[in-house]
């Protein structure tokens, strides 16, 4: 069988490992449009701040590709997939049939109007070499402009800030990482980031970005207010790599649509990693959650089934777990909610001592929770979300700095405990 | 793959096996001297109550630690790629020099036994005291509630029953 992979970051690595623990002798062909070895996009802030060199990058040893019997073809951009041929094409003219396809192509990031194409000095931070654009640029660079205060942007924030920049970021919506954490969380976390040399500004926009000679100078927000900078990156949001299938009936929404083994609306065609769409388990609608455990989980589940064995994908979760300046920040699934009193939350505020909880229940499971200053357990909890456990009987447990496996046990027993003791983390 | 289990009717709820892991990652290996390292050694084995039975007197508890997973959540949310299974030993290894410390591992592990070692900027789990030959925390148990022995040698059965 000849299997082909487009992209080469979590989900592809996940989807080849999970191949070939169950089929040696099919042939692996893997199209990557970037042209730097296996890397952990996750990192590359790190590297921009210099706490790791190229190699601390590396996501899998060199070899892998030789120990798993992949052909991995750097530099190859895939322009078209064609369903019906069971062939890809790529931009240099070369195509590559399939009998079994892995679309794990991931996202970029998405660019607003205001910002003109072309100038000096404007960034995105998706891969390495957006990463190297930066580093390169820096010594020219006092003062930093980051539009986007989600993921990416405060990753960026944080590295550029140690890196000894004035950093400004701008966010349309009244608080930092608003797609993770409330605006209570937000404020504990917020003012360490203050400490650190970082200005937020919120709820505002850039409305023009000034430039001369083809670089960026500074830009204007939509309060009028001007900052200077010699550096603007721009992390808004992102978009699903759709552009390869946009032609074709495989089907679209915000990413590609995916049952539950990671299947498109064609049997032998896969979708894994951010460019799919798929079930949110907290959210209880399909959408893209576009994170890196998400993206494992359903390369995983792609690979067993590309190999002819069965696995179903329950579905993702949001879930985000950051370190700002030693204060651990997780999150998991709904945080948010639009409507309050369907929900009952339990919160505990101790700014003082950099401490935020909170978690969301519905119909008395838990369907989302921030946990700042503290990370102890976070993965009992999720666990809790993820086999939809009915937490009514120590519903008072939970925020509790004690709340532990242990009372997951007292509470579900022996078939608790024998999981456990077998290792069975699902 | 050997793991390390509790049997809970005999669990005093000592620590002994706590303070036992805490010197066995020490740099001294001595409870003496390590007490007074900076930074402090950390155990990764926790003993927990589950509950009491009837009386307060029977309070039960297990010292839990890492399962080594048939289906490691921690390995997959590593961002670094750092955590992953030997594949002689079948055990999940955690690669202190490729931490980042941003905790993803903790926020997936169901059973709660990786924790923060903040002074040292890394995430740290059993690792089964893979330098010194012998879990040091079965070795410690002043009531033989820890056993390290294959799933099949493991009265599991009996654990739950």
């Amino acid at each position: 069988m000849r299997i082909v992979i487009i992209g080469n970051s979590a989900a592809s690595t996940a989807a080849i490992e999970t191949i070939r623990a169950y089929d040696t002798k099919s042939s692996i062909t893997q199209l990557s449009r970037e042209t730097h070895p296996l890397y952990s996009r996750c990192l590359i802030s790190y590297y921009i701040a210099g706490k790791l060199d190229k190699n601390g990058l590396r996501y899998r040893s060199p070899d892998f590709h030789m120990k798993m019997d992949v052909k991995l073809n750097l530099g190859c951009f895939v322009s078209e997939v064609d369903p019906s041929s069971h062939k890809v094409k790529c931009a240099d003219g070369s195509t590559y049939p399939f009998d079994k396809l892995l679309i794990s192509t991931g996202s970029s990031a998405k660019i607003p109007d205001t910002i003109p194409g072309g100038l000096r000095g404007v960034f995105v931070l998706r891969t390495i070499d957006d990463a190297e654009s930066i580093r390169r640029r820096m010594p020219q660079v006092k003062s930093v402009v980051i539009l986007g205060g989600g993921l990416v942007g405060m990753r960026a924030a944080d590295a550029l800030s140690r890196c000894g920049l004035k950093v400004h970021v701008i966010i349309g919506s009244d608080r930092i990482l608003s797609r993770m954490i409330d605006y209570d969380a937000a404020q504990v976390v917020g003012k360490r980031v203050r400490e650190n040399n970082i200005e937020i500004m919120t709820g505002t926009d850039i409305s023009e970005v000034m430039h001369k000679n083809g670089e960026v100078v500074g830009v204007k927000t939509d309060h009028s207010r001007v900052l200077d900078c010699e550096m603007l990156i721009v992390a808004k949001s992102v978009k699903a790599n759709t552009e390869l299938v946009q032609n074709t009936d495989i089907k679209i929404r915000r990413g590609i649509e995916t049952n539950a083994s990671m299947q498109t609306n064609y049997e032998n065609i896969y979708a894994a990693g951010d460019v799919a769409e798929t079930f949110d388990l907290a959210a209880e609608e399909y959408t893209v959650n576009a994170l890196w455990t998400c993206a494992v989980q359903q390369g995983r589940i792609a690979g067993k089934n590309m190999a002819g064995k069965q696995a179903q994908y329950s579905g993702s979760v949001s879930m985000n777990s950051l370190n700002f300046w030693g204060i651990p920040l997780t999150s998991f699934g709904i945080t948010t909610p639009e409507e309050e009193t369907s929900y009952t939350i339990l919160k505990e505020n101790r700014p003082e001592r950099n401490i935020y909880k909170k978690i969301v229940i519905g119909n008395n499971r838990i369907k989302g929770l921030i946990l700042v200053g503290e990370a102890a357990n976070a993965g009992v909890l999720f666990s809790l979300i993820q086999n939809k456990i009915d937490v009514s009987p120590f519903t008072g447990e939970l925020l509790d700095d004690r709340f532990n496996f242990g009372k997951v046990i007292q509470h579900g027993g022996n078939a608790v405990l024998e999981k456990y003791y077998r290792g069975q983390s699902t | 793959m050997k793991r390390v289990y509790c049997i809970i009717e005999k669990c005093l709820s000592c620590r002994s096996c706590e303070i036992a892991c805490a010197v066995a990652h020490s740099e001294s290996k001595a409870l003496a001297d390590a007490v007074v390292e900076h930074p402090l050694p950390k155990h990764r084995i926790h003993v927990e109550s589950i509950g009491a039975e009837e009386t307060p007197q029977t309070i039960r508890s297990i010292a839990l630690q890492c399962r080594h997973c048939e289906d490691p959540l921690c390995a997959q949310a590593c961002i670094s790629g750092g955590i992953s299974r030997n594949r002689e030993t079948g055990e999940i290894i955690n690669d202190p020099d490729r931490c980042v410390a941003c905790w993803s591992c903790i926020m997936v592990c169901p059973f709660g036994v990786i924790v923060r070692y903040e002074d040292c900027h890394r995430a740290v789990k059993c690792d089964h005291c893979a330098d010194r030959g012998s879990p040091a925390c079965v070795e410690s148990c002043p009531t033989h509630a820890l056993l390290f022995c294959e799933a099949e040698e493991a009265p599991i059965d009996n654990l739950v029953k």
